[in-house]
């Protein structure tokens, strides 16, 4: 193992650690304790959140948004498509030859967009307001990460780059919001329990 | 302002050792993406960013990751965590009593999944701590407290109203035998009251007497705890809110009543359904639904009929936000209103969808917030104009109040009614 993967590694290591232990955290405190009568039901309320809740027909932080929305949506698959592919280059997985283009060029484009979010919280005044230190490291660190992830996909000699961008990124994982990874996951459950047990969730037609 | 260590420590203490998963969620989980922005009133009626409903939830979770978080506590200036100093208390003060009716629109909408409205709530639970509740929201909490209803109506004073509206009932056709039972014991269902009513709106109590008069209903008020509402769930104090709570609770209790129902009154019936028993550590051991799910069901089981020819006049609805949006009653008051009226139009958008009337959250009850508070009504009342309508209906008095404020301040030319009120002018009596 050459150095810099080591180090990347042990980013890893860290940042699961960190994830795991805040999920178990959650998990062991338990379901919220709602003593009153449920009208609803809390497991389709919770279905509902993951599912129709987070479409874009439902949600106003995506329909009026259209365009922030699908930057945001194809800069988080990216993400997904770079993690995996992060294992599989650890893992030697990933075979050699022409078709490293297309992932490439999708992560390029995911890349872009997150770009484009980043310029969005600088100009619009309002975004400057709520935004912290944080907000423009944590994107700034995962749009290095896609870009040296397009570039070792075409150019084997960026590995170095590659795994130090990948550490970077992993050992800032705990600090910052990019620990809404853990949660997000844990919201939409909450929302979804609340909503369910209240019967406002699933949506029906009325 | 001053803020001493011991003050300070209290209101911290709502945010250390917390064992609220969904607590500990939604402080960790914004991201600040600000797209929640256009899903508060405060927002679109003032374009000002301190009102991005984001920034209401950074207010509480910067000083949680300021005494919570390693990152806060080693790193603050990285993460953007505060101090819970005066300047942050007065900040605090100002975004979450007033520019916040905790309507729960931007949590439904929030890209996340954050409860927001539930975040401003534990905001304001730390501010109580403090006592730092403004003043005019306390003394309504006070008068409560106190008096067994927020309006600090004298039983005398409630006693006669009633007299007087069973006597205006029996003057209609087919209630010559219509009472308004006061403190009954052993009736199947124990009826609340928004203090509003006996003081302002005394139509609405009879409105609801012929209803329970004409579904052959076995009922009664009470004089000693009738209040539905309670205000310390606005101000975020658990514990003067679980004394509220409380008193009904017992008083279910002492008239041996098998059921609760709560008046039209959106937050009364949040807190005392859906709050009450965790204010209180326990589940009822009664039934409690509302007015509406009840006239529902009379309707629905036959005990009540409605001729919705009598009533021509377009009408349209005010979805108040704790009833709907966090209360699940979202389509009863619908089809009530389809068999009471001949043109029933929604407004845009509706349901859980639907704006708040911007008196929520206490706002009524806060005089120094009146210009924002009408400010937002704008939007509501710009809502209702859309629709043409020539009567307004809500299931909640604190709605009917802003609503009627909005129909001065803004010309909406409606008037504003419960839906009780509809519901009986369309009673068929037999």
């Amino acid at each position: 193992m050459i150095w810099y993967q080591f180090i990347a590694l042990s980013g890893l290591a860290v940042c699961l650690s960190f994830a795991v232990f805040h999920f178990v955290k959650l998990l062991r405190l338990g379901k919220p304790k709602d003593l009153a009568k449920s009208i609803g039901n809390e497991n389709d309320g919770i279905r509902y959140s993951f599912t129709k809740a987070m479409s874009p027909k439902h949600k106003e932080s995506a329909y009026l948004h259209m365009p922030t929305y699908t930057a945001g949506i194809v800069f988080h698959l990216a993400v997904f498509l770079s993690i995996a592919l992060f294992f599989a280059f650890v893992t030697r997985l990933l075979p050699e030859g022409a078709y490293r283009y297309l992932p490439a060029i999708f992560v390029l484009i995911g890349s872009a967009l997150g770009i484009a979010i980043l310029v969005k919280r600088i100009l619009l005044a309002q975004m400057r307001a709520l935004s912290n230190p944080d907000d423009y490291i944590s994107n700034l660190l995962v749009n290095v990460f896609l870009l040296s992830t397009a570039f070792y996909l075409i150019f084997q000699e960026f590995e170095m780059y590659y795994y130090l961008s990948v550490s970077l990124l992993l050992f800032y994982f705990p600090l910052g919001k990019l620990r809404h990874a853990v949660y997000f996951f844990a919201a939409r459950y909450h929302l979804g329990f609340f909503y369910g047990r209240r019967g406002v969730w699933p949506s029906k037609p009325y | 302002m001053t803020l001493n260590n011991e003050t300070r420590d209290k209101g911290l203490e709502v945010l250390t050792h917390l064992k609220d998963s969904k607590l500990i969620t939604h402080l960790n989980a914004c991201v600040h993406c600000g797209l929640c922005a256009d899903s508060c009133m405060y927002y679109l009626a003032m374009n000002d960013k301190r009102f991005i409903p984001a920034r209401k939830v950074d207010i509480v979770s910067s000083v949680y990751k300021r005494y919570c978080t390693f990152t806060g506590k080693y790193l603050p200036g990285l993460v953007g965590a505060r101090n819970l100093d005066e300047p942050s208390i007065v900040e605090m003060v100002d975004l979450l009593y007033g520019a916040c009716t905790m309507c729960g629109r931007c949590t439904i909408h929030c890209s996340i999944g954050v409860d927001i409205a539930y975040v401003v709530r534990t905001g304001r639970n730390m501010l109580a701590n403090m006592k730092l509740v403004p003043a005019t929201l306390q003394s309504t909490v006070n008068a409560a407290i106190e008096t067994g209803n927020n309006m600090a109506i004298p039983t005398e004073e409630l006693v006669d109203t009633i007299e007087w509206m069973e006597e205006e009932l029996r003057d209609e056709e087919g209630c010559s035998e219509a009472k308004i039972p006061l403190d009954e014991p052993g009736k199947n269902v124990l009826y609340t009251l928004n203090p509003r009513e006996p003081k302002f709106f005394p139509l609405s109590i009879s409105a609801m007497a012929k209803i329970f008069h004409a579904a052959g209903e076995s009922w009664t008020l009470s004089t000693r705890m009738y209040d539905v509402t309670n205000y310390a769930f606005f101000s975020g104090d658990p514990e003067e809110a679980r004394i509220i709570a409380g008193r009904l609770e017992e008083e279910m209790k002492n008239l041996d009543a098998k059921r609760c129902i709560l008046a039209e009154c959106g937050h009364g019936s949040r807190a005392f359904r859906w709050e009450g028993p965790n204010y209180l550590g326990k589940e009822f051991d009664f039934d409690v639904i509302t007015s509406v799910e009840l006239i529902y069901e009379y309707w629905k089981q036959g005990r009540i009929k409605l001729d919705k020819s009598r009533q021509t006049a377009p009408i349209t609805m005010h979805d108040p936000c704790n009833l709907v949006r966090s209360g699940g009653i979202i389509h009863q008051q619908r089809e009530l209103l389809q068999h009471c009226v001949m043109n029933f139009i929604e407004t845009t958008p509706y349901g859980v969808d639907n704006f708040c009337c911007g008196g929520g959250g206490g706002q009524l009850a806060m005089s120094e917030y009146n210009e924002r508070r009408l400010k937002i009504g704008e939007l509501k009342a710009n809502q209702v104009k859309a629709t043409g309508a020539k009567i307004l209906v809500t299931p909640c008095h604190n709605c009917v109040d802003q609503l009627m404020q909005l129909n001065g301040t803004f010309k909406m030319g409606v008037q504003v009614k419960t839906l009780a009120e509809i519901v009986a002018d369309a009673l068929i009596m037999e």
